[in-house]
């Protein structure tokens, strides 16, 4: 086990490694010249030629001038204590910013996973049990379809169905705590957009376990239907579930992008939509790369945590 | 369209004509189309996406309007006679602006899908033929770039590279004044290409090794080595038509996930600027008035929902129709 778990890590660190490598390359060609930033509070007092000295000795004493792997090492190095810069647009720290932000995203993050797991698992059996009938399609085409369409058009959809023209809520705006009612259509957007790689997990990982001898055998003996699929097929078929995690990071990491300001939460996505829109490059590279960590992180949990629930599998 | 013109080729060889393998090839490509049309959702699918094309091609000549002209006595007005649905908070016709947003989206998501698609089979290719070391590589190549969500990882370059290729066509217009240089709007565009390409090629990449990997060990192309026919005429004779279904089924797809993340990247303001029409940026601008003007928001959206639910509807059925052994792949 230890061993398998040093393997997976040597295949998560170089990982890492390169989107760390990636991030900073395209610092490099990006149109963010910090040095350019610092000068504009010199504006007007320096003539052209004191001007480019100063530049060059700021470029000297910050080590701007130094070759790609020093600076990225010591970027590496800044990176490590948790420096990631300050904002072009306030200049605040972007650590902070994210810091401060991110508790509020990732309980509305883990109650989407929840509310998609709740509808999901269900969902896969149901299609599964019900195989090629319009229940089945409908189940699987209906969730996929909720998944092509993207949280920007989704969301002030649903808000004029729910608040025009049906009126059964008030516009929801702002984060009181994750259990208000206001909560309810964010998590539900949120929790459609992984939605369907559940369901058809939990519809393929039914399907083979039905075909199972010990299925069989226990509907011989002429066990209850509902019996069968808890005790013998929901619990085999939950297996492979488990490894949809990093997909439904993903899916509420960018639905948090576009959730956020349409409702007005102080969160996570809410940093990095006003990152993009202000071309803010600390903010979006910071972004970027806790999202990363983020994906990279719950890749590494499932792959820990699958062969304690499949004990079929071999670890070398 | 290659089926059409497939059956037409055959047709004009004539009955006596056709061999054995004429006749197959017929066959199944119009067991094909039969399936396909069979399935009441792909057509459904197809008619949308036909109407997306007829838009993109001939949306200027339809529209009433252009995208910029403004009738400042109907600003944000709700649908008419005059202006079917509606006009913005500027006084643009709605109905155009959808029209040349689909231009746009069509654009992006063909050039995307393009770029992608050739990035893509020509990694698959070295994966698939170049020995344990070249697949190990680019595999870990792969397993980088799908770590980070898609569309950060679009936006991220999208930002970075606009700058330097914006200045670099300014140079090139004052060194060479050629004309196309002059304006900078279609840099945006191909600033949104290369950030899309360059997130959606793994896709293609892993599907083409994958496909080489498992065709490889079919008989017919033992057989074909057997005989001594060579690498590169089994790849094109034998591996390619059988590798065509697949790869059209993914283009499909891919092409309506390109144009989410077109869509997607100007909603934040990175991709298409205004005044150019993108169903994204003009869901952006007016998200703000959604709860007293929410045809401007409504009009793009379900547009985009419509277009891009047609299009998986029709990949779907393509997926079913081009792969008539594998049970229903879900």
């Amino acid at each position: 086990m230890f061993v398998y778990a040093l393997k997976r890590l040597a295949v998560a660190v170089p990982t890492f490694i390169a989107v760390l490598l990636i991030t900073f390359t395209l610092t490099v060609v990006s149109p963010f010249d910090p040095v350019a930033m610092m000068m504009t509070q010199f504006e007007g007092t320096l003539d052209t030629l004191a001007r480019e000295e100063v530049i060059e000795r700021i470029r000297d004493q910050y080590g701007l001038n130094d070759s790609y792997w020093v600076q990225f090492t010591r970027w590496i190095g800044r990176l490590s204590q948790g420096d990631l810069g300050i904002s072009i647009n306030g200049q605040r720290d972007v650590l902070r910013m994210i810091v401060k932000t991110f508790p509020i995203s990732f309980q509305l993050g883990l109650a989407g996973a929840v509310v998609t797991t709740i509808l999901g698992i269900p969902l896969g059996c149901l299609a599964a049990l019900r195989q090629n009938t319009w229940l089945d399609y409908t189940i699987v085409g209906g969730t996929l379809g909720f998944r092509t369409v993207p949280v920007f058009v989704l969301a002030p959809l649903l808000l004029v169905l729910f608040v025009l023209v049906l009126d059964i809520m008030r516009v929801p705006r702002g984060w009181d705590g994750l259990f208000q009612s206001k909560v309810i259509l964010p998590v539900f957007i949120l929790a459609l957009g992984p939605l369907p790689v559940v369901v058809r997990q939990t519809r393929a990982a039914v399907l083979e376990v039905f075909s199972m001898d010990y299925v069989r055998t226990a509907k011989m003996k002429g066990l209850h239907m509902w019996r069968i699929i808890l005790r013998h097929i929901l619990r085999n078929a939950l297996i492979p579930v488990v490894t949809t995690l990093g997909f439904i990071a993903e899916g509420l990491i960018v639905g948090s992008i576009f959730l956020d300001s349409i409702f007005a939460i102080p969160g996570f996505g809410g940093v990095a939509e006003a990152g993009f829109r202000g071309f803010d490059y600390p903010v979006i590279m910071g972004v970027t790369m806790v999202s990363a960590i983020m994906i990279i992180l719950t890749n590494l949990l499932v792959d820990l945590v699958y062969p304690f629930l499949d004990p079929r599998i071999k670890i070398e | 369209m290659s089926e059409s013109s497939e059956s037409v080729a055959n047709g004009s060889l004539g009955e006596e004509l056709a061999g054995e393998g004429a006749l197959q090839t017929r066959s199944l490509w119009k067991d094909a189309v039969g399936r396909l049309l069979r399935n009441r959702l792909s057509v459904i699918g197809l008619i949308i996406t036909i109407m997306l094309l007829i838009a993109a091609l001939f949306g200027p000549y339809i529209a009433p309007y252009t995208y910029t002209e403004q009738d400042l006595l109907n600003v944000a007005k709700m649908p008419s006679a005059d202006h079917w649905l509606g006009t913005d908070e500027i006084g643009r016709d709605l109905f155009s602006r959808v029209l040349w947003g689909a231009r746009t989206a069509t654009l992006v998501a063909i050039f995307t899908t393009f770029i992608s698609v050739i990035i893509g089979v020509i990694i698959g290719a070295i994966a698939g033929y170049g020995g344990a070391l070249a697949d190990n590589i680019t595999g870990r190549i792969i397993d980088i770039v799908m770590s980070v969500p898609g569309l950060l990882l679009a936006a991220l370059i999208a930002v970075s590279i606009k700058e330097p290729v914006v200045s670099w066509a300014e140079n090139i217009y004052d060194t060479t004044g050629f004309p196309l240089f002059a304006d900078t709007t279609w840099l945006d565009l191909l600033v949104v290409f290369g950030g899309l390409a360059f997130v959606s090629w793994p896709g293609y990449a892993r599907l083409i090794r994958g496909q080489i990997f498992s065709l490889r060990e079919e008989q017919y192309i033992e057989a074909a080595k057997s005989v001594g026919v060579s690498e590169l005429k089994i790849a094109l004779r034998h591996l390619l038509p059988n590798a065509i279904g697949p790869v059209i089924v993914t283009l499909t797809f891919s092409f309506s996930s390109a144009m989410v993340l077109e869509s997607s990247l100007s909603y934040l303001g990175i991709g298409v600027q205004p005044p150019q029409a993108s169903w994204g940026n003009m869901i952006a601008s007016n998200i703000g008035s959604w709860s007293y003007r929410p045809w401007l928001v409504a009009v793009p959206a379900i547009t985009l929902a419509f277009v891009t639910l047609g299009i998986n509807f029709l990949g779907d059925g393509l997926n079913d129709a081009l792969n008539p052994r594998a049970k229903r792949s879900i």
